[in-house]
């Protein structure tokens, strides 16, 4: 699709003619698109259009799923991603995500978010100071400063969510990805969490999939329109939502649509 | 299709607007019928009227509130709830400036110090502009829109040649000041009925096509 493909002179994220199948269906039809630095980009469409497939294929998640096919180019920093020798951890690394339900591990607020330092092994005596930066990256810190050593499930869902976002951070990525990250949440920890993705475009590139087309209005930079596996329109959130090319993005955005 | 009285809501919106511009088209035709045969009778009867836009133009502003506050209007439904609100707007004025004229009548004594053959003009080209900017918005077309703007043109020169005129009058003949300043008031007032018809030739084309343009 040429309306994936906008002007961006060193995009960080550079999809070119991605196809993809779950075993003879296909998911993703040809997608382009390029994402530039420390922007938000949404990607809105109904369910099963493949924006989350699409995402997916961002940190290669996709890799997971039995008789998945994947054909096309991923370039994250002039990058492939899909290259013979990259490491899928690495990749993970730097490619964070979050999803639609808080998912904590069952163990401290510290421990969830020292998890993947550690694992990546990050020295002890930096550990205290890389929590306590994630979490207040995440906006949480006042929230769980004082209890740091309280399960994690304790929380509620909304501090849940700003949790595992601390957990993202804390492993230092250079892009995070968000799967409907506010679709359990109530309207207060969604601005929350809008407000949290908003601060963090500083530091990195932001891809959100969102049901929520207000959301996608208020808080991106970018917004591609996915229908049937395609990526039907790709452009600034203002442009889409004011006057957007297509009718089928018109149709969607206005809820005209079926 | 889905939102069926959503869709219902902005068709009513757009069919409002026209209401409101069918009556403005009446009040200022009456005023422009009235202040040429000053008849002071059609005057009140187009003054009486301005309640009645007032109430409309409430109700309009009412529907907008209700469907940004909660419907979200987006794309061209954004567009056409913003347009119908500035677009109220100029109709508003065009109607202040139609009571303008409407007053005139009752403070001419001793009739027009000259025929008003540019005057009528003036007035033909703006009742142009209003009846062809209302079905522009209608219709959302762009060129319709663009045909009836380009008519300000001849308004404007019309308007620069009386004023002239009215002026050179005065000069010769003080007695007639009183009566040639209403004349010059009523070439103004077409003249900013124009201007406010170009700016609803304005909101059509925004509507239609998202871009912002100007036409006078």
């Amino acid at each position: 699709m040429t309306e994936g493909i906008q002007n961006v002179s060193k995009p960080q994220i550079k999809v070119e003619n991605l196809n993809l199948w779950y075993g003879e269906k296909q998911a993703l039809k040809n997608v382009s698109m390029n994402i530039p630095k420390n922007s938000i980009t949404a990607l809105i469409g109904p369910s099963g259009c493949g924006k989350s497939t699409f995402i997916r294929c961002l940190n290669r998640m996709n890799d997971l799923i039995n008789n998945c096919k994947i054909e096309g180019k991923v370039t994250i920093e002039s990058d492939n991603i899909y290259g013979p020798d990259v490491d899928v951890v690495d990749l993970r690394k730097s490619v964070g995500m979050v999803f639609q339900k808080p998912n904590p591990f069952p163990m401290s607020i510290y421990d969830n978010v020292a998890y993947g330092p550690r694992i990546h092994g990050a020295n002890r005596k930096d550990l205290d100071g890389i929590v306590e930066q994630a979490l207040h990256s995440a906006a949480i810190w006042d929230e769980v400063s004082d209890r740091l050593k309280s399960p994690a499930l304790s929380l509620s869902g909304g501090q849940q969510q700003r949790l595992c976002i601390a957990r993202t951070l804390a492993v230092k990525p250079k892009i995070i990805l968000f799967d409907e990250p506010t679709s359990a949440l109530d309207p207060i920890s969604t601005l929350r969490i809008e407000d949290l993705t908003m601060n963090l475009k500083k530091d990195y590139t932001i891809v959100i999939v969102t049901h929520n087309m207000q959301q996608a209005a208020r808080i991106s930079d970018y917004t591609g329109f996915f229908l049937m596996g395609e990526l039907i329109e790709f452009g600034q959130t203002k442009q889409i939502f004011q006057n957007p090319r297509e009718k089928s993005t018109e149709d969607y955005i206005t809820g005209r649509f079926g | 299709m889905t939102r069926e009285q959503y869709v219902k809501q902005l068709d009513l919106l757009k069919e409002s607007v026209l209401s409101l511009g069918e009556m403005v088209e009446l009040i200022f035709r009456d005023s422009m019928t009235s202040v040429i045969n000053l008849d002071v009778k059609l005057a009140e009867k187009t003054l009486a009227l301005e309640p009645e836009v007032d109430k409309l133009e409430e109700d309009i502003e009412a529907s907008v509130f209700d469907l940004l506050a909660l419907q979200q209007p987006m794309a061209s439904d954004l567009r056409l709830v913003v347009s119908t609100l500035k677009i109220t707007a100029d109709l508003r004025r065009i109607v202040g400036l139609s009571i303008n004229i409407a007053k005139i009548p009752g403070r001419m004594e001793g009739g027009h110090v000259k025929p008003l053959i540019d005057t009528k003009k003036m007035a033909d080209a703006a009742a142009f502009m209003l009846e062809n900017s209302l079905k522009a918005f209608e219709a959302q077309d762009v060129e319709l829109a663009r045909t009836a703007a380009k008519r300000d043109e001849e308004v404007d020169k019309l308007f620069y040649a009386v004023w002239v005129e009215l002026i050179e009058m005065m000069a010769k003949d003080t007695s007639i000041i009183s009566r040639a300043t209403n004349l010059l008031f009523l070439i103004r007032y077409l003249e900013r009925i124009a201007d406010h018809c170009c700016n609803i030739c304005e909101s059509v084309v925004y509507l239609a096509t998202a871009e912002r343009v100007k036409l006078n």
